[in-house]
């Protein structure tokens, strides 16, 4: 059974198979959470936030925060969450709010504004209404790994920078699947019985590989990270959703988003300069130090809509589109997109039960109340975590690489060797999505020379591979960095910019001297 | 204020960044009192080589290898450019002016007769620059000789790796062996500039020699990273070199930079030497100008103290410095609030490839001047006639992509206090 795409669904459906005893393999084109999973808030949604749009997706959201709760509390923070109005915010919405949240079972509790204030002291003196919820946050980098851990544990196989190419479909059926490497250029194919598509917003782009059409829209939304996290719970905007209107922490810092932009394509995508104004000046109406604080990253992700009436993405289903190929003539093809992080274990569950079906297999899902194991690489996600490990490692030969977010040597090559063992091969990206490596205020300007330089040393990276795996980091890490540039974060990235171009001359390429 | 200043200058020179350095070394060269203020450590992030212009036009197959060449096109496709109005000779007599300066203070550069010098840097690059410190001048000619070569690591020194910088330099040398070298009592991360003291020790300097001498023979040339001492770097060097027999050089990399350090060390040796009082970790704000003189506030932690100058020269840098400050609606310069020309909004600021060979259209954005570098306003008229702004402050100047950011700031420097000088009715420097 191949899974394709490597994010919180692929790999909580490769779990969810490999613990009801099917082999399975995951693709992903790029690297864990690349896509969507990894560009949201990192909300474990108590539900409040759908109860006017959609009732049913807010229950959903209720009964899987509660299990997730259960099955991987070292994935979660339970925050709590607050809802709150500011001046000018339809009151009928927030007269409305408790009778919607009691309509699906959505626990709410309403707080004098005074209260509120004292519970989080970076609101705005301004707010005119505030509701109690049971919202949290989740780290889906290590969710994701973790699921992935089991599933490899269990047998399970997992190829990164493998690009699904081709299918090759003969008597209603694929055969098998062509994957180019991306990194190896290497083209290798793989026979499965059946084939899943979790790849988000290109679940499009998949389905006509096997002739098939999945009309799809694509709503680009931004988040940014502050330097420092804001608030204890996470905090929502009482009113209808709009751009800048959830501040979710996120271990020792926070994140304030969204928006909704269209998108022709989930590729090449980047938060604007626009974005940023939008989000900043929005958000500050609840929490006004949001105006004037320092913010170290801004990311986007794509919210694949399969498409239906109406102009405005964000009416458009939140909730997840299960796909039976069989429909389409193509008996083994399953593509399971949308939905929401909060929900992923159900979708990955749901899948599961129609890939069983298919192969026959009656064993029941066990997701819903087995823990996920807690294993050692799930460690380096979390801001903070890493600063401990330092301490605990003080008196051993090991020197910190990362000194904005503590990332010792030992943490590199470990997560360097997880690379390897789940078939990868490390490089600056890959270890910085597995680590908080270049995420703190200097964005990597000198931690991306030393961690590059003890690779080499190392032995795991030789050649002119470095230099352009360097490359690549600097480039993705722009992406987060170029719209948020004023302040200390522009000398920052300047310093960042003298070194790189300045003096090693990276942007030249392999120019030589005449 | 009541008309008391605590000091009285003829010059009060503003940042101590190496276009500061300059000025106040001219200015006390030519006999102005002198008062050079600001923070000093910003130095350690240079990398101590002295770039004229190693790339034009931006998006050139090659380097330059002879910068007077691309200067030329520079002027004529530029004509605000800072060099536009300095022009070749005046470039090198600043080159020269630099290098005895620092000469002086204790620290040997080579200055290149007419070409771009190609360095080897720690990534494993080579970077056009024009004159570079004594220790680092063998290894420019690695390539054309086609040497064979020994890079020099040193265990617990981050952000240099010989294996690293041997990729870097693929097969364009006939051999390249590599060595990691463990200086005694380092069982972890060293800082730089700790190392660079250890090499002054005799002890160090024999562990070092016995590790490399198994390569004498062998090769014929061997890099290491720049931490070849703080003080005498040469002289250990050639201490080194005779010890074990082959030629050495050293690699610039990330900051710390020691190359840095010695040139701080160097220009506050000179200036001290030449009268130049140094103010250092003070924040200079609110100048007022009443016709004559300017008089400006020096905050220190501890005390405020008031500065009276006839002239003054801005040399502030960029954003790094504090010279700029960028809002989030725009850039401001933040010692005088002069215009700053800039892209019209931030969208313009940065282009979507980090590493764009065209850079980023915020590098070009800051002071434009006339051509005595006199900061002008909206009207294109000197705000004062005796303020004056150099080094990477000057709008019109990407030297992170044209390498040429020690050459504008010294003829920058060197030009305004020329300048300055003339103007005070006292002839020509």
């Amino acid at each position: 059974m191949l899974v394709i795409g490597g994010g919180a669904t692929g790999t909580g459906i490769a779990r969810d198979l490999a613990l009801r005893g099917v082999k399975v393999i995951l693709i992903e084109k790029s690297d864990l959470n690349a896509g969507a999973s990894g560009a949201n808030h990192g909300l474990l949604h108590s539900g409040a936030r759908y109860v006017y749009s959609d009732a049913e997706a807010a229950m959903e959201c209720r009964a899987e925060g509660l299990i997730l709760k259960q099955i991987a509390p070292h994935c979660i923070e339970e925050t709590g969450g607050l809802f709150v109005a500011v001046p000018g915010d339809d009151e009928a919405y927030i007269a409305d709010f408790p009778r919607m949240c009691e309509r699906s079972g959505i626990p709410c509790r309403p707080l004098d504004v005074k209260d509120a204030r004292q519970m989080e002291p970076c609101l705005s003196q301004d707010i005119i209404a505030a509701f109690g919820v049971e919202d949290g946050a989740i780290d889906p980098f290590k969710l994701s790994i973790e699921n992935l851990n089991q599933a490899l544990d269990l047998g399970g196989e997992y190829f990164d920078h493998a690009r699904l190419e081709e299918f090759t479909i003969q008597h209603h059926g694929i055969v098998n699947a062509r994957i180019f490497n991306t990194k190896t250029r290497e083209t290798f194919f793989i026979e499965a019985e059946v084939y899943v598509s979790a790849t988000g917003a290109w679940a499009g782009h998949m389905a006509t590989l096997a002739g098939i059409r999945i009309p799809m829209v694509y709503s680009k939304g931004s988040l940014l990270v502050t330097g420092r996290r804001m608030a204890t719970r996470v905090i929502n905007r009482l009113r209808k959703a709009s751009d800048g209107d959830i501040l979710v922490p996120g271990g020792v810092v926070s994140i304030i988003g969204t928006t909704s932009v269209r998108a022709d394509s989930p590729d090449g995508i980047f938060p604007s300069v626009e974005e940023v104004d939008l989000i900043i000046n929005q958000g500050k109406q609840m929490v006004p130090a949001l105006g004037s604080r320092r913010y170290i990253r801004a990311y986007c992700g794509v919210r694949p809509l399969v498409k239906s009436e109406g102009d405005d993405d964000r009416k458009l289903s939140r909730g997840f589109s299960l796909l039976d190929h069989a429909n389409d003539g193509v008996d083994n093809l399953i593509t399971i997109t949308s939905g929401k992080l909060t929900t992923f274990r159900l979708m990955s569950e749901k899948t599961s039960n129609m890939v069983c079906g298919k192969l026959g297999i009656s064993s029941a899902c066990r997701t819903r109340d087995l823990p996920l194991p807690v294993t050692s690489t799930g460690e380096w996600t979390e801001p903070g975590v890493s600063l401990r490990q330092g301490f605990h490692l003080s008196d051993q030969e090991d020197t910190m690489l990362c000194e904005c977010e503590m990332v010792p040597a030992s943490a590199i090559d470990s997560i360097a060797a997880d690379i390897r063992s789940s078939g990868g091969k490390p490089d600056l990206l890959s270890i910085a999505l597995r680590s908080r490596l270049g995420k703190g205020p200097c964005q990597g300007s000198a931690c991306s020379v030393r961690v590059l330089s003890h690779l080499y040393n190392k032995g795991e990276i030789s050649g002119s591979e470095g230099m352009e795996g360097l490359r690549r980091f600097l480039n993705e890490r722009w992406k987060g960095e170029h719209a948020l540039l004023w302040g200390t974060s522009l000398a920052q990235s300047s310093l960042k910019e003298m070194i790189h171009c300045g003096l090693f001359g990276l942007e030249l390429g392999d120019r030589e001297i005449e | 204020m009541t008309g008391h200043r605590d000091i009285n200058c003829d010059l009060l020179v503003i940042g101590a960044g190496f276009s500061g350095m300059v000025a106040a070394a001219r200015a006390a060269s030519l006999g102005l009192k002198t008062v050079l203020a600001g923070n000093s450590g910003s130095l350690l992030f240079v990398s101590g080589l002295l770039d004229y212009l190693g790339v034009y036009p931006m998006d050139a197959s090659a380097t330059l290898d002879d910068p007077a060449r691309g200067l030329a096109r520079l002027k004529k496709d530029f004509p605000a450019h800072p060099y536009a109005v300095t022009g070749h000779e005046r470039i090198i007599q600043s080159f020269e002016f630099v290098k005895e300066i620092l000469g002086a203070g204790g620290l040997s550069y080579h200055l290149s007769p007419q070409k771009n010098l190609s360095v080897l840097t720690a990534m494993g690059t080579r970077k056009p620059s024009f004159m570079v410190p004594k220790t680092m001048i063998k290894g420019t000619s690695l390539f054309k000789e086609r040497k064979k070569l020994l890079l020099i690591d040193i265990k617990g020194l981050q952000g240099f790796s010989a294996r690293q910088v041997a990729a870097g330099l693929g097969n364009h040398l006939s051999e390249i062996r590599t060595l990691r070298v463990e200086i005694p009592n380092i069982r972890k991360a060293v800082p730089p500039i700790v190392l660079a003291g250890f090499f002054e020790d005799p002890e160090v300097q024999n562990a070092f020699v016995k590790q490399v001498l198994p390569f004498s023979g062998q090769v014929d040339i061997a890099g290491m990273p720049a931490v070849c001492g703080v003080n005498n770097s040469l002289g250990i060097q050639q201490k080194l070199e005779e010890m074990t027999g082959m030629d050495l050089f050293e690699i610039p990399g990330i900051p710390p930079s020691i190359p840095g350090l010695r040139m701080k060390n160097a220009f506050e040796k000179k200036l001290t030497d030449s009268g130049v009082r140094l103010l250092s970790n003070i924040h200079i704000k609110a100048p007022v100008f009443n016709g004559k003189k300017f008089t400006l506030i020096g905050e220190t932690d501890s005390r405020e103290l008031s500065i009276g100058a006839k002239g003054v020269i801005l040399a502030t840098g960029r954003f790094p410095g504090g010279g700029l400050h960028a809002r989030r609606e725009r850039i401001v310069e933040t010692v005088f609030r002069l215009a700053v020309i800039q892209p019209v909004n931030r969208s313009l600021w940065h282009g979507l490839d980090f590493l764009t060979r065209q850079g980023h259209l915020i590098n070009r954005a800051g002071i434009e001047t006339d051509p005595f570098f006199r900061p002008l306003d909206e009207r294109d008229r000197p705000v004062f006639q005796h303020l004056y702004a150099v080094g990477s402050i000057l709008a019109h100047n990407d030297w992170t992509r044209l390498k040429s950011g020690s050459g504008v700031s010294q003829v920058s420097a060197c030009a305004a206090v020329d300048a300055f000088y003339q103007s005070l009715g006292k002839g020509k420097p």
